[in-house]
């Protein structure tokens, strides 16, 4: 499936890329060319100049040296456009393939599509792309070594045929090598460093949670040692690797000498056609050799293709449910007692940490459905009326703010198509935000996040609320909006919001752990913390 | 100790640095032995003469693929070798750095995980690769010219003179190229981060129902890196493609200078007499001229993704390295009275906690209490100097105390317990070695955790993750550490949760006992721990 997508996505660039592989073609051409040309240049000028001056005038010196100096200049400039069209080829093929893969992860049941959301999985799906990006570039290696091989052979047919069937059968031995030895030296080893990487970093990540300790009782060393097994395996397969590809570079060096050799051994004829036969074939096997680079590029690229496949497979999502809700009443049922929300209704969800409200929450918007409780809108199962009869109820603001990276308008257009500046500017004052914007260098148009203004977990929150304020739904869905909050802005922002639900009749599904906003709620339930150790 | 590991083995790492550039020189030997043996190869043909001579020759041919090979290999691997060992003492350096202090620097674990793991992992090019490669591409060029000057001195003058306008020209595309990638750093920066953020936060997108918006958006994103990424290249390009005009073009002077002179038809009075075979020795060297130039080159991405991985792993220990904890020259056995006045902590994010005023008379046992999320591991964790105070005093026994002066003072449980590959045992005496067993055996006893030893013996085996440990033996396995580490200062945060109400009752009694000697300040949610308790601050 991938590969389909990624053949659909190249197809739109087959000028670029056949431009390039014609580049790569002419430079590998060229190359063995000019060394095969000058090679037999300078042998039949020392013959020449070795038979007196008949003989020189004889000997035609203005065509080769003028195609030298012309191949010279070919080789560059094709290798330069084999280059930029073989990147460009690539660049606007991938271009294409990231939306499509974003909307086949959007589009699928969200349990699965979050799975991949989570800060690690979503940088791997990017490098992974960025893999199938080099592979692309790559793509061109393979004519132009053939191309080369091409010209060394014909070069060494005037040497006569023992002499090319040694450069051809030569030629063989390196492929056949590189196919060998690749898997056979590089996939244990790769997997090796991939679970020794894992394995590390599972550690340290456990460890790192124990700053406390570590500091107060001086650990840091004692951890390290604990670490070290990891991070040796680790060393030790990058080492396997290393070895492994030296060995497989050096067979190919070694056999690409033996073919020159063996060309020149069963070499016929003159010297000049002798050494043009000769410096063909080594130019043309060290060209060949690259492409055992590329058999080790393509192991490397086959575990990003199997992990991206799996979201080239994953299926769309169920269509929307029969009968659109349109988000009357909520009744929860938890642990056998029915509490009921007409529209319009306030209610908190208390509990201890680790009782699952951001997980009621998400089975509630039908991001997730793993919640244990009963949950019904409208008089339908909610797992019955799934995402796509859910989201037109409910506005979220989750609990980690859930900001993407772009300007504070990016964020809040987030909500809905169609949002004006001025209703930007009424959600973030009653997000009690609007001051802060204002002092941003830039105001709305402030990039946020990496290379921009860094916004406090506090305030990120409120951007969050404000985001879901906009987005004109029945129901508020706030999961913990007021942490980091202090106590005064904390009453403004309680009032605020009171008020705009009293005039807008939005109904609200509060989490909150601060007693601070639980005044807006008018109705309470208690999730019991979920039994956890036995002693 | 170990802040000194990485000067101490910076010594191997930079010989094997040398050994790996070395044997990069020995590659450019085997080029000189393969020239050789081809020109003395064709001249004999030219004369008609092959004799047994000639086996000679081709056998020395097939040598050289041999010892390049062997010379590639071995500059691989000397300069992986440097590369482990720089990456294992850099590692062990940035971890020590690293891992105590968490807290303080407020950046989420997985931050530190990219810097600790990540960024010493891409240390390895740069120092296996680009370096040795780089030593490498300033002697090849001078030892190649020396041998053709072996041969023709006039070649050898023609490839050394090739340099200055190749000089001129990298250096001027370099600039060009730098210029153009500074002009698109921060649009590529935002953009091509893009698809990344917008899948992270995909839950947020499908609430919204915004995928429509956002793939489109996606798309145009790429499109336009896409397009600045070539702005970038076509430019950055022109520095390979003079690479690759020079190694032609002094392919192509060497062939018709050497060509000329030996027809004798050189414009100029001929600087010197050419034979067939030192004219295609000079040949066949020529390609190798700017070899190590183009190899570097190619080793360039290591280099970029290596100094970044500097950059970064350096702003990381700088910010780890604020606050330098002094050492206590004489420990006091006991706490008279630890207070704060208006302590405020603020993190870089700009999250802050405070200003909170309080008092602890010790020994006694004490307790904070107040909503998740309000701060109290922060507090716990200012007190010893693990939190960045922006404002206010810690007042130990009177006198002002620095940053990390109590560490030493302090036994701690925090909410996960540090679990480390060994047995039980060990793992209770992190904080205290020398603690006698007896003393070890009531510890284990009055916190329940005895059961657990005769459930699964003496010599239960402990992994980081603590599998096999039910959440509450965790905590009591952080909690017994910090009673055993027999130091006047106790901070515990939640030493009851997860545990049922008859082993909190143990733990609670337990504490109790322990408060009679020494301080105790515990961060929980507990009634019956707060119904114990000295005193009880409440957070809001």
């Amino acid at each position: 499936m991938i590969e389909r997508l990624l053949r659909d996505a190249t197809r739109r660039q087959r000028r670029s890329t056949a431009i390039a592989i014609g580049l790569a073609m002419v430079a590998a051409l060229a190359g063995v060319a000019l060394l095969a040309l000058s090679g037999w240049f300078l042998t039949g000028a020392a013959i020449a100049g070795a038979g007196g001056m008949a003989s020189v005038r004889a000997f035609n010196y203005l065509l080769p040296s003028a195609a030298i100096r012309g191949l010279a200049i070919a080789r560059t400039l094709s290798r330069y456009g084999e280059r930029l069209f073989s990147h460009r080829a690539a660049l606007f093929a991938l271009a294409d393939l990231r939306p499509t893969l974003f909307a086949r992860l959007a589009g699928t049941e969200p349990r699965r599509a979050l799975i991949q959301s989570s800060g690690d999985m979503a940088a791997r799906l990017g490098s992974d792309v960025d893999a199938l990006e080099d592979s692309v570039v790559r793509k061109v290696t393979v004519p132009g070594a053939l191309a080369g091989a091409g010209a060394g052979l014909i070069a060494a047919s005037l040497a006569g045929w023992p002499a090319t069937l040694a450069l051809l059968a030569g030629l063989a031995a390196m492929r056949l090598a590189s196919r060998m030895l690749v898997p056979r030296l590089l996939a244990q080893p790769r997997q090796d460093h991939a679970a020794a990487l894992n394995r590390l970093k599972a550690d340290y990540t456990s460890y790192a949670a124990c700053s406390g300790e570590i500091a107060v009782y001086g650990l840091g060393t004692q951890v390290i040692a604990a670490l070290d097994p990891h991070a040796r395996a680790l060393d030790a397969a990058r080492g396997a690797l290393v070895r492994g590809e030296v060995l497989i570079q050096g067979a190919q060096l070694v056999l690409a000498a033996l073919s020159v050799a063996g060309v020149l051994a069963l070499a016929d004829g003159g010297a000049a056609l002798v050494a043009l036969a000769a410096l063909a074939a080594a130019a043309a096997t060290e060209n060949w050799s690259t492409l055992s680079r590329t058999d080790m590029e393509r192991l490397r690229v086959r575990d990003a293709i199997i992990r991206l496949e799996s979201i080239a497979m994953l299926p769309a999502r169920k269509s929307d449910a029969a009968l659109p809700a349109d988000g009357g009443s909520i009744a929860l049922a938890i642990d056998g007692q029915s509490h009921v929300v007409p529209l319009g209704g306030r209610l908190l969800i208390a509990g201890p940490s680790g009782a699952g409200k951001s997980r009621l929450l998400g089975t509630l918007i039908g991001l997730r459905s793993d919640a244990p409780e009963g949950l019904v809108v409208d008089g339908q199962d909610v797992r019955a009326l799934g995402l796509a009869g859910l989201r037109p109820l409910f506005a979220y603001a989750p609990q980690d703010a859930g900001l993407i990276a772009g300007t504070v308008a990016d964020n809040l257009r987030l909500a809905r198509p169609g949002i004006t500046e001025p209703e930007m500017w009424a959600a973030l004052e009653t997000a009690c935000l609007a001051e802060t914007v204002r002092n941003l260098p830039e105001g709305l148009a402030q990039w946020l996040g990496d290379n921009g203004a860094r916004l406090s977990g506090g305030q990120r929150k409120r951007l969050a609320l404000a985001r879901a304020l906009l987005a004109g739904k029945p129901w508020l869905v706030l999961d913990e909006p007021s942490e980091g909050l202090d106590p005064d802005t904390e009453r403004a922002l309680c009032q605020r919001l009171a008020a705009w639900l009293d005039q807008t009749g939005t109904g609200l599904v509060l989490v909150s752990h601060r007693s601070g906003l639980h005044a807006l709620a008018r109705q309470v339930v208690r999730l019991l913390p979920v039994s956890g150790g036995h002693g | 100790m170990l802040l000194h590991q990485p000067q101490s083995s910076i010594k191997r790492p930079r010989l094997a640095r040398q050994f790996a550039a070395l044997w990069w020189l020995g590659d450019t030997v085997g080029a000189i032995l393969f020239a050789g043996c081809l020109a003395a190869f064709i001249a004999s043909w030219a004369v008609g003469g092959l004799a047994i001579q000639a086996w000679w020759l081709l056998a020395g041919i097939g040598f050289s693929g041999l010892l390049r090979a062997c010379a590639q290999a071995l500059a691989g691997l000397a300069g992986q070798q440097a590369a482990t060992h720089a990456k294992s003492a850099l590692r062990a350096h940035v971890m020590a750095a690293l891992l105590p202090s968490g807290q303080m620097r407020g950046r989420l674990i997985g931050e530190d995980l990219r810097v600790a793991i990540d960024d010493v992992e891409a240390h390895e090019g740069l120092i296996a690769r680009f370096q040795p490669l780089r030593m490498a591409a300033m002697l090849s060029p001078l030892i190649i010219a020396a041998a053709v000057a072996l041969a023709s001195w006039f070649s050898a003058l023609i490839l050394l003179a090739t340099l200055i306008p190749f000089g001129a020209g990298m250096a001027l595309a370099g600039l060009a190229g730098k210029a153009e990638a500074d002009r698109q750093f921060l649009a590529l920066s935002r953009l091509s981060g893009l698809f990344v953020d917008r899948v992270a936060a995909l839950p947020v997108i499908l609430a919204f129902g915004a995928e429509d918006r956002v793939t489109r958006q996606i798309g145009g994103a790429a499109r336009d890196v896409a397009a600045r990424t070539m702005q970038i290249l076509k430019i950055a390009f022109v520095s390979s493609a003079m690479m690759e005009f020079f190694a032609a073009l002094s392919v192509a002077l060497v062939a018709v200078y050497c060509g000329f002179s030996l027809l004798g038809l050189l414009p100029f009075p001929a600087p010197e007499d050419l034979s067939l075979g030192e004219a295609f020795f000079a040949l066949a060297l020529a390609p190798e001229f700017y070899l190590g130039m183009r190899r570097l080159a190619a080793a360039y991405h290591d280099k970029q993704q290596g100094q970044a991985a500097e950059r970064s792993v350096a702003a990381a220990l700088d910010q780890a390295n604020r606050p330098a904890p002094p050492a206590t020259a004489a420990l006091p056995d006991r706490i008279g009275e630890l207070s704060i006045q208006g302590l405020t902590i603020r993190y870089d994010d700009g999250n802050s906690i405070g200003p909170i005023t309080a008092s602890w008379r010790g020994p006694g046992l004490h307790v904070v209490t107040g909503p998740t999320g309000v701060g109290k591991s922060s507090l716990l964790h200012a007190l010893i100097g693990l939190a960045p105070v922006a404002a206010g005093q810690i007042i130990g026994g009177g006198t002002p105390a620095a940053a990390g002066e109590l560490l030493a003072l302090t036994g701690w449980a925090g909410q996960r317990p540090l679990l480390l590959p060994g047995t039980l045992a060990d793992n209770l005496l992190l904080g205290n070695n020398d603690l006698a067993p007896q003393e070890l055996a009531r510890l284990t006893d009055a916190s329940g955790l005895s059961a657990l030893i005769t459930a699964r013996g003496e010599g239960l085996t402990i992994d980081p993750r603590g599998s096999g440990l039910s959440g509450g033996e965790r905590r009591r396995i952080g909690l017994v550490r910090a009673i055993a580490s027999a130091r006047p200062l106790l901070l515990l945060d939640e030493p009851t949760a997860d545990l049922d109400p008859e082993t909190a009752a143990k733990v609670i009694a337990l504490l109790q006992d322990t408060a009679r000697s020494r301080l105790v300040i515990a961060a929980t949610h507990d009634p019956a721990l707060i119904a114990c308790a000295t005193s009880r601050m409440v957070m809001a």
